[in-house]
């Protein structure tokens, strides 16, 4: 992916552009408002991480900026703050998803990539599907090679996240913000049991598992 | 009643006012005696003139024109008049209309029949003659007694007004200091339950309120800087020590992927990212703590349907809690709206969740339990385990408070701290109960304001 990054603390660019670059990825950093707003209008980007605190125009000023001008990459907002009302200034300003320094480079890479291959066409979606995995929105029904698996709401929710993101990486953060909306760590293991009951529906009698653990970062739904 | 004697504004106004009447009842008592004093002189020296001017006539002209002239004063006597008697030596009234018996010397007062109201008193003045015989000048002691009258009726009347003014001035006098007090004291209240910021109302006038009201302004305003500093500073190392430990956390990562696939040396590497990854969510922790403590996250309240809130995590929690042995169930009051945060009122409730899972033993039956109370919300969170003792139960919302029996289960003591905070945030009361057996947390929220 073309990634534009705008830091100005030169040990977390540096540190951020040779992971991302490990995976892959084409990096370009500059290090002020103004050249991030230059270089996102002029230059094709799949994703911009905006740090909040930029010299010359502050992050939340570019992005304003940037969707004023009806340019609506995917933005990811880096920021040392991690009040409430921060979150919730940088989510109206447009961006779409919101990491709060000192952050874990894992978390990072994973947004990163739930962004970067987000569809456009996502919301309109009613069926989605996964190797043997068959989710239909409208009627909440999921079946595994036609065999309908009954599940809860929250393990509904829970396994549509990885099916959407199949074959990535989905932080544990990702899913209590997108599956229960919580925006914080309330330092519980609900994930996990979900995580669990989830699976042991799905693979009821015998079947291969289809998430994958990993470890210290998140889940993978397995794209076969 | 009761009220009115606690109150040391109103003990001061109606003691100043009793003093105030005493002051005047007394004051009223020697001026009435006094003027009780001069109007019997003034009768007193009338009397001696009269009897002088009898005299007189008595020596000038003898007994038979004395006797000539008692009967014309009192032919012409008005009805106030003086009444006059004439005794001989052996005790006879010989002339004159008082009927009376024959008094000593001097002034005295007498009982002497009135021709029209009978039996009545009088303050007589008698003047032995040269030939033995007695002359008697009397005035009716009515009109004396009438003036007295008056002058208590109309001080009476006067001490009445003086009372109920009294009285009423130190009602007002009252409620004033109890006004200007309670200003004092409703600040010092809204302080207690968290809002560091409140101030004392102070006036214009620059009276001894107003300066009493700046100094603990003053001196609020101290205690908050020292305050907001311990806290800063407190965040502040938090703050500070999640960089470097990021840092360190983003290399042990880096070295994750870029080592080689020695499994051995891979474990001890991922074992050390948790470990970090615990302090910082320990740091996390704190850090939410004194946002939640600065209050700045009022400014955002909502409306927050707590019905859907509690059930939603109630239902989330059920797996969790069954798969460990426990069962959790629920009573939710549908659609109780309250001011706040939903995702710190989130918090708090799942704290208490948690708190009840982990702190007991399996098998442990925890009840949920939301309804209306007085206009706003009762949260009970219930368990059925070992409870916590009554002396332990101030202590359990302190910071890094752990009681003796769950040393050994994970956690850094913050919960329930947090949980406090977010109740005082939101000015809900936090209370610890005995469920007979086991816990029970009650969270009290005040009604929506309109």
């Amino acid at each position: 992916m073309q990634i534009l990054l705008a830091e100005d603390d030169s040990e977390t660019a540096e540190f951020v552009a040779r992971g991302l670059d490990e995976l892959g990825h084409t990096i370009s950093v500059v290090s002020s408002g103004v050249d991030a707003l230059h270089f996102a209008s002029t230059e094709h980007c799949d994703v911009v991480i905006l740090d909040r605190m930029l010299p010359a125009m502050d992050g939340i000023a570019v992005l304003r900026r940037l969707r004023a001008a009806r340019i609506d990459t995917p933005v990811l907002l880096l920021t040392a703050l991690g009040r409430i009302e921060d979150r919730v200034e940088g989510l109206e300003a447009g961006a779409d998803d919101y990491l709060v320094k000192p952050f874990a480079f894992s978390e990072l890479a994973a947004r990163i990539n739930a962004l970067g291959r987000r569809r456009p066409m996502t919301e309109l979606q009613t069926e989605i599907e996964v190797g043997p995995l068959a989710m239909d929105l409208l009627k909440r029904e999921v079946r595994r090679s036609g065999r309908a698996i009954p599940l809860q709401p929250r393990e509904f929710r829970l396994l549509e996240e990885l099916m959407r993101n199949a074959d990535r990486v989905v932080t544990r953060t990702m899913l209590l913000e997108g599956v229960w909306g919580f925006h914080f760590d309330p330092q519980t293991n609900i994930v996990e049991t979900h995580m669990s009951r989830l699976r042991a529906k799905l693979n009821e009698g015998g079947a291969e598992d289809l998430i994958e653990t990993v470890r210290g970062v998140g889940y993978r739904m397995r794209c076969p | 009643m009761r009220a009115f004697l606690r109150s040391a504004a109103y003990r001061i106004a109606f003691v100043y006012s009793a003093a105030f009447a005493l002051a005047i009842a007394l004051l009223g008592l020697i001026v009435f005696w006094a003027m009780h004093l001069a109007f019997e002189r003034q009768l007193e020296g009338v009397l001696r003139d009269e009897a002088s001017s009898l005299v007189l006539e008595y020596r000038s002209d003898g007994p038979s024109e004395l006797r000539g002239a008692i009967a014309e004063r009192e032919a012409m006597r008005s009805s106030n008049a003086l009444f006059y008697a004439l005794f001989s030596p052996d005790g006879r009234r010989i002339a004159g209309s008082l009927r009376t018996d024959r008094p000593d010397t001097g002034f005295r007062t007498i009982t002497f029949i009135d021709p029209r109201e009978g039996p009545d008193r009088a303050l007589a003045y008698a003047v032995n003659l040269s030939d033995g015989s007695t002359l008697v000048v009397a005035a009716d002691r009515e009109q004396l007694e009438q003036i007295d009258k008056t002058v208590l009726a109309m001080f009476g009347a006067g001490f009445a007004a003086i009372i109920v003014l009294g009285l009423a001035g130190a009602l007002l006098l009252g409620s004033y200091l109890r006004r200007r007090l309670g200003a004092i004291s409703g600040a010092a209240e809204a302080i207690v339950i968290g809002d560091i910021s409140k101030r004392v109302p102070i006036g214009s006038r620059g009276d001894e309120f107003d300066r009493l009201g700046g100094s603990l302004n003053a001196m609020l305003d101290r205690i908050a800087g020292l305050v907001g500093n311990l806290r800063q500073v407190s965040s502040d190392i938090a703050h500070d020590l999640r960089t470097p430990l990021a840092r360190l956390r983003n290399q042990l990562e880096a070295g994750l992927r870029e080592g080689a696939a020695d499994t051995a040396q891979q474990e001890v590497i991922r074992n050390a990212i948790l470990r970090v990854d615990e302090v910082l969510s320990l740091f996390a922790a704190i850090l939410r703590i004194s946002e939640v403590e600065s209050g700045a996250v009022r400014l955002g309240f909502q409306n927050v349907d707590l019905s859907d809130l509690v059930r939603d995590l109630a239902e989330s929690y059920a797996p969790a809690v069954s798969d460990d042995g426990g069962s959790l169930r629920w009573t939710v009051e549908p659609g109780i709206l309250i001011d706040g945060d939903r995702e710190l009122l989130a918090q708090a409730t799942i704290n208490l969740i948690e708190n009840a899972q982990r702190h007991t033993p399996p098998g442990t039956a925890i009840q949920v339990t939301l309804s209306r109370r007085n206009g706003g919300a009762r949260l009970l969170v219930a368990d059925d385990g070992p409870g916590v003792p009554a002396a332990d139960r101030e202590r359990i919302v302190q910071r890094f408070t752990r009681l003796e029996g769950s040393r050994s289960t994970p956690g850094y003591g913050l919960g329930l701290n947090l949980v406090a905070a977010i109740a005082r945030l939101h000015g809900a009361r936090l209370a610890f109960g005995d469920n007979a057996p086991g816990l029970v947390v009650t969270l009290e929220f005040p009604g929506v304001a309109a």
